[in-house]
């Protein structure tokens, strides 16, 4: 495995647990939104935003920009939390998640929020329109790469499945999915509601690169972007078997913090665990 | 990009303008692609022959997603919102109804992208293939969304004029083909559809608001009755949304009743759009709604035969509305 030097690592660590705390406080504050699935994505996204991405957040619309999309919309609390820290609008925007008015919505809307590529909400349409982006750079003959963030319970969407046999079919290997896999939806464990196992199967026999690493561990998520990078002829997709909730203890593997807010109290104590109390 | 493309027009092609709704605008796309290298047609595996010029002479933008019409609309959103002007092509249903949140949101919601949805096979034109294939709720649908433009083209002309309205407008669009050779309505040299709908015939006694194939049938209608000492205004009506209320307002005002005609459910298409406009703007005339009722048509054969069940044919219709006008 490739080594990425200590500075590094411990940067991108540091940016993930940053972009947690932002995630907890403007959800408290809010008084509503999506903790867990923002939290188990948090080093995934933080690896790319901070390291990986090329993009320019004084240009969001930059035409060689690569892409970045989250197809669960409902972790919009993470995008927000790291296009803010890139410095795509003020962090003092925060404060005003799902406010009247807010460029920050409940969930990503490409129209009101800098650096949002794509609007979504409604699960599984996500790799479609990533699927359009890269077809679209190849014709272009531009170098960028799309990213899209899948959620786990999402790819139980069946055009989850028309768009993975797409991206295998054309060879999209400017392309890269990533699976937050944390095993939790709304309604209970995956594989209790609607189990979509063997993932990584599955997704080979869709023509796809499949890389499983742990999803919070950097070395490993960097390693697999890098790996992604190199692939040629095939999409990939990186599974990342995450914790929801994680870095927060009493919301880690929480069904109930899928989508209730912190109270105060809960917050603090998120915030303190999290460093940043 | 920005690379012209000499045209190529086939004489096959040129023929088949003349007859088909959709080789016409197959025809125009063709012409509009070989201009412009940033127009992508997506089809999900429809096997329409009409396309084989775009598909042997761009292969590179000629784009078979296969039976999936939702990714298709994905791949045509993610396209346009890196530059492209996609169009994405299938039976009337499958590009409507079986991907119409992914309509909403990827191309209305997110940005009025410049995707034209073409649908093929207005109400019965698939007069065999049974309701999966009949496009009677289509209008209704695409209507209702937000920033969608909708086209209902009533013969060839106009069907290939509105590959270059489409191509020109912003936004998204929804355009209902009929695959099939109707006689011409317009003058391919004179046709202007800016207005986005056309009066094409003055009455007194009544209005009829058609759109589409059955645009032919009132004028048949107008010409039948015009013997029998009923005078019958005709309006093709083409342009759904945005709609032209001023216009449409002006011509219902001189008729003595209103009536609408329509290959679609009567619910939510042309006759509630009429009736809608009437109520809102005080336009208290009797108003008569032809269509196909509350109910899937589960019979097969000619579609002729389908339109007399539904009492859409010549006879039916030209005798309602004598019937009406003479009380």
């Amino acid at each position: 495995m490739k080594k990425y030097s200590p500075e590094l690592i411990n940067k991108l660590t540091d940016k993930a647990r940053l972009l947690r705390c932002h995630v907890v406080e403007m959800i408290a504050r809010a008084e509503s939104g999506h903790p867990g699935g923002s939290l188990s994505a948090a080093d995934m996204i933080a690896a790319l935003f901070f390291h990986k991405l090329r993009h320019d957040p004084l240009k969001p619309d930059w035409a060689d920009r690569d892409r970045m999309l989250f197809s669960k919309g409902h972790a919009a609390p993470l995008w927000y939390a790291a296009l803010g820290e890139c410095g795509y609008f003020p962090k003092s925007e925060f404060a005003r998640l799902r406010e009247c008015g807010s460029i920050l919505q409940g969930h990503p809307d490409m129209l009101k929020t800098p650096g949002v590529n794509m609007s979504s909400g409604s699960l599984g349409q996500g790799l479609s329109i990533a699927n359009g982006m890269a077809l679209a750079g190849r014709i272009d003959g531009k170098d960028y790469r799309v990213y899209v963030l899948l959620g786990d319970g999402e790819i139980q969407e069946g055009q989850i499945w028309e768009a993975a046999m797409a991206a295998g079919h054309y060879s999209l290997d400017n392309l890269c999915a990533v699976l937050d896999f944390n095993g939790l939806q709304i309604d209970g464990r995956l594989q209790d509601v609607m189990n979509p196992e063997p993932i990584p199967e599955k997704w080979r026999a869709f023509g796809w690169n499949v890389i499983e690493i742990d999803g919070h561990d950097m070395s490993q998520i960097l390693a697999a972007y890098d790996d992604a990078g190199e692939v040629k002829g095939m999409p990939t997709i990186v599974i990342g078997k995450t914790v929801k909730g994680k870095g927060v203890s009493f919301m880690e593997h929480a069904i109930g913090f899928h989508g209730v807010a912190p109270t105060e109290e809960e917050c603090k104590q998120a915030l303190e665990e999290l460093g940043c109390g | 990009m920005g690379k012209k493309v000499k045209k190529q027009k086939s004489d096959e092609a040129t023929k088949r303008w003349v007859s088909g709704m959709r080789d016409a605008f197959s025809e125009a796309l063709y012409e509009i692609i070989c201009e412009d290298e940033r127009v992508i047609l997506i089809t999900s595996d429809t096997g329409a022959v009409c396309h084989d010029l775009i598909k042997a002479n761009f292969p590179g933008r000629y784009i078979n997603v296969g039976i999936a019409e939702q990714n298709m609309v994905g791949v045509a959103a993610g396209l346009a919102m890196t530059g492209y002007i996609v169009y994405i092509y299938a039976i009337v249903p499958f590009v409507t109804m079986r991907c119409y949140e992914q309509i909403r949101v990827d191309l209305c919601c997110m940005g009025h992208l410049p995707v034209t949805a073409v649908g093929v096979g207005a109400g019965f034109d698939y007069n065999t293939l049974g309701p999966t294939h009949h496009g009677t709720e289509d209008l209704s649908l695409m209507r209702t969304l937000p920033g969608m433009t909708v086209l209902s083209p009533s013969d060839s002309v106009m069907a290939a004029a509105f590959a270059r309205i489409s191509y020109e407008l912003p936004g998204p669009k929804y355009i209902r083909l009929d695959r099939t050779g109707l006689p011409l309505i317009y003058d391919k040299d004179e046709a202007d559809f800016s207005a986005g709908l056309t009066h094409l015939r003055e009455g007194k006694d009544v209005c009829i608001v058609a759109t589409g194939r059955m645009v032919k049938r009132a004028l048949s209608v107008a010409e039948e009755l015009a013997g029998k000492s009923v005078s019958v205004s005709v309006v093709d009506l083409y342009r759904l949304k945005p709609l032209n209320r001023e216009l449409l307002l002006e011509i219902l005002g001189k008729s003595a009743r209103i009536a609408t005609i329509e290959e679609h459910f009567i619910t939510g298409g042309i006759g509630s759009l009429v009736a809608e406009l009437m109520a809102e703007n005080c336009v208290y005339l009797p108003l008569k709604r032809f269509g196909i009722p509350d109910d899937f048509c589960r019979e097969y054969g000619p579609r002729d035969y389908l339109h007399s069940l539904y009492k859409l044919d010549l006879q039916s219709v030209a005798r309602a509305v004598s019937d009406w006008v003479k009380g």
